[in-house]
């Protein structure tokens, strides 16, 4: 068999079923004794060591056997207790990590110490480690946790395979050895460096190995590393390269290029008869045909949350249990589809706003509601994390805003509370009086906001003390074609991401009001500054008009109002990256061609206005 | 802590050397042979603490008889001798049951590391 061939197909259905098996676990620990999900979660297994086993994946094979075994008990039984779901989470989290050996072309990692945890319904006096099941080999070592040991070789060493062959054996004397690098096979193939780092399970003290191996005058030294902490928590869920396209998106595609083909001739025959009116309805049908097509092909890049409010979810199970806290998780919108290069996107953020959530959130409680919620506003998406715990004090915060000079003695006094929460985004800011194990190390609002920002979105923050603390994303719902307002300062065409718009209008100048050195304008009932584009660019001054275009937009969580010369209106763009090194131009961050052949810029109002404040001060 | 040894190649000058060289650092060495099949023989009647065995033997070469000495003692300590260039020899020996190596040409050195360490531990 080509097991190239099917590796794709095996990796995609098997992450399929591997999620599935997180989101079942998942409910069972809210309704343990739901026969239908043990049973389709016994299903899930069955169908991973089937497919495993076909395609001679034989550690995930292993394992995946196991999980059925365990579940048929449970099946049996009726029922899972927490423990077995804690055991079974850490088994699909095992199973996620072979996957991800394999899509890298890696080696399988051994399962052997998961497969030596105790089986469902055994006796244990205490609750067992899923992981590290040291009770069950004890009887045979120390029940040490696995250590790494790296040998090097002297360079002089004539042959080195034989050589780590020997040592590779050796370290078998001083536990049990879980992998090694390189693997036996390499050895035995010669695929060696004069290096080798061992896992193993050590019945005897480092000392007494370092004793042991010191007795080879090949090898030059003797190192034991510190073992990488491997959590499952904030893992990536896999970038897979293949997409699972449902045939009627793709019969779809394949009628919309037989139209295309139909146009063409039309138009072709059109122009050689010089019908004008032919060449006209046949453009018409052809910028329909392609706004079709664009729409389909988006669809095909399109996910679901779904995969990543699972992860969610599976977050604040294990932090809500590692804290003791007693946290319901409601999703809603997790059918809502978006780009999947933003989804990828998310996870960090995410998970970081979820973690602030359990820690913070619930400071000073120990039970409550995180709702992780999903929905459509026109060209965006919205994705909030919301939780009914403890708050904001915007006290706290003016006081630390003050102290950090974000904020002048008069603006603390000034400012509302709801642009004091933005703030929370500023690096360094952190209102955690401690740093705890899950978060508080004032790097993380900083770093969501960042990140989001980079995909074109917003973060805002809410909160009330006492009841809670709310953060949305709004969020473009594609990056690559995305609906600009295409604006005109001095001349020059810009762009402005549709999602970074508010409204624009055009306002006459008996609106206007001078504050100080400050014009403002009257919005909505509120007063926000105006900005010129002009002077932000730097570009010549302009002459009075008699309305001016406005581009009322939010900067920092404030609103702002950007003067311009001309509003043009809306359009959908092809946005690409400018190459080095215009790629350095600041408060630019991106380009695209118009129809008519001219380069636009796209603007990022974000960094140029923070730019410009940096300057000033 | 020097013990027993029964050297196994087929040149005789290697014997000499490898004999000479742990009768010097007060090895027993309790015999030689010059084929596997020999080597085995000597091997059932005398259970000495090392072997040293050279892969490429006429009768019966170094690998077969590891392996027949290890079906009369799985416990058996077997150093094998193998020149540079034959490292599959080495890694299969090794795979096979040997406890250790040693490369031709040798130094006396080399062999003493390698019997005491073996018979050592």
């Amino acid at each position: 068999m080509d097991k190239e061939k099917y590796r794709n197909m095996y990796l995609v259905e098997a992450a399929e079923h591997l999620q599935a098996m997180s989101e079942i676990l998942l409910r069972l620990d809210s309704e343990p004794q739901n026969h239908q999900e043990i049973d389709a979660l016994f299903r899930e297994a069955h169908s991973i060591k089937g497919m495993a086993a076909t395609m001679e994946y034989e550690e995930t094979a292993r394992l995946a056997h196991r999980l059925e075994d365990d579940l048929d008990l449970c099946r049996k039984r009726g029922s899972v207790d927490t423990t077995e779901i804690d055991q079974l989470l850490a088994g699909v989290d095992l199973l996620e990590a072979l996957h991800d050996d394999i899509s890298q072309g890696r080696e399988e990692r051994s399962v052997e110490s998961y497969l030596h945890t105790l089986a469902p319904g055994e006796c244990s006096d205490s609750p067992v480690s899923p992981v590290q099941p040291e009770k069950e080999e004890g009887r045979q070592t120390d029940g040490g946790e696995p250590i790494l040991v790296r040998i090097d070789l002297a360079e002089t060493v004539p042959v080195a395979a034989p050589r780590l062959l020997v040592l590779l054996k050796k370290c078998s004397d001083f536990g049990i050895v879980l992998k090694s690098w390189p693997s036996l096979d390499q050895i035995l193939t010669d695929k060696v460096d004069g290096r080798l780092l061992v896992q193993l399970r050590p019945r005897l003290t480092t000392q007494d190995i370092h004793v042991q191996l010191a007795k080879y005058s090949e090898v030059e030294e003797i190192s034991f590393p510190r073992p990488t902490v491997n959590s499952s928590l904030g893992e990536r869920p896999h970038k897979s390269a293949s997409v699972r396209v449902s045939t009627g998106r793709l019969d779809h595609l394949i009628n919309l290029t037989g139209e295309l083909i139909t146009i063409r001739y039309q138009l072709e025959n059109a122009l050689k008869q010089q019908h004008l009116p032919d060449l006209d309805d046949g453009v018409g049908q052809l910028s329909r045909l392609v706004k079709n097509l664009h729409h389909q092909v988006l669809q095909v890049r399109m996910v679901s949350l779904r995969a990543l409010f699972s992860r969610l979810s599976r977050v604040v199970h294990d932090l809500a249990r590692s804290s003791a806290k007693t946290i319901e998780l409601q999703t809603d919108g997790a059918d809502i589809e978006i780009d999947r290069a933003i989804v990828e996107e998310l996870v960090d953020p995410l998970t970081h706003m979820v973690r602030n959530a359990v820690d913070h959130g619930f400071r000073d409680k120990k039970e409550g509601i995180i709702s992780l919620k999903a929905w459509r506003d026109r060209d965006q998406v919205l994705v909030q994390v919301a939780d009914d715990g403890s708050g904001i004090d915007p006290q706290v915060i003016r006081r630390i805003a003050r102290e950090r000079g974000l904020l002048s003695a008069a603006q603390v006094k000034t400012v509302r509370d709801y642009d004091l929460y933005q703030l929370i985004c500023q690096p360094g800011f952190s209102t955690a009086d401690t740093v705890t194990g899950i978060s508080g190390r004032g790097v993380g609002m900083d770093v969501v906001k960042t990140a989001i920002e980079g995909i074109g979105g917003l973060v805002l923050i809410d909160s009330t003390p006492g009841e809670g603390t709310s953060i949305t994303l709004k969020l473009p719902l594609s990056l690559a074609i995305i609906r600009v307002l295409l604006i005109e300062s001095a001349d020059v065409r810009m762009a402005i991401p549709i999602t970074r718009v508010i409204q624009a209008v055009e306002v006459s100048p008996a609106d206007i009001h001078s504050s100080g050195k400050q014009l403002m304008v009257d919005y909505q009932q509120d007063f926000i500054p105006l900005l010129s584009l002009r002077k932000i660019l730097k570009q010549p001054k302009g002459t009075k008009k008699e309305s001016l275009p406005l581009v009322v937009t939010e900067v920092m969580g404030r609103r702002i109002g950007l003067v311009v010369d001309r509003l043009i209106g809306q359009q959908e763009v092809f946005v690409q990256h400018l190459a080095p090194p215009f790629d350095q131009i600041p408060g630019c961050s991106g380009g695209t061609i118009l129809g008519d052949g001219q380069v636009v810029f796209l603007l990022d109002l974000q960094s140029l206005l923070e730019r410009r404040k940096k300057g000033e001060r | 802590m020097p013990g027993s040894v029964l050297v196994v190649d087929d040149a005789l000058f290697m014997r000499k050397m490898l004999i000479d060289i742990f009768s010097q650092a007060g090895w027993k060495v309790i015999g030689e042979a010059e084929n596997g099949e020999e080597a085995v023989a000597i091997y059932q009647q005398q259970h000495p603490d090392l072997v040293t065995m050279d892969i490429v033997m006429p009768v019966m070469g170094g690998i077969e008889a590891l392996k027949a000495i290890l079906q009369i003692e799985s416990q058996a300590r077997v150093v094998v001798c193998s020149a540079l260039g034959q490292k599959h020899l080495i890694l299969d020996a090794i795979t096979a049951g040997a406890r250790d190596f040693i490369v031709k040409p040798f130094q006396s050195d080399q062999v003493l590391e390698v019997a005491e360490r073996v018979v050592g531990c």
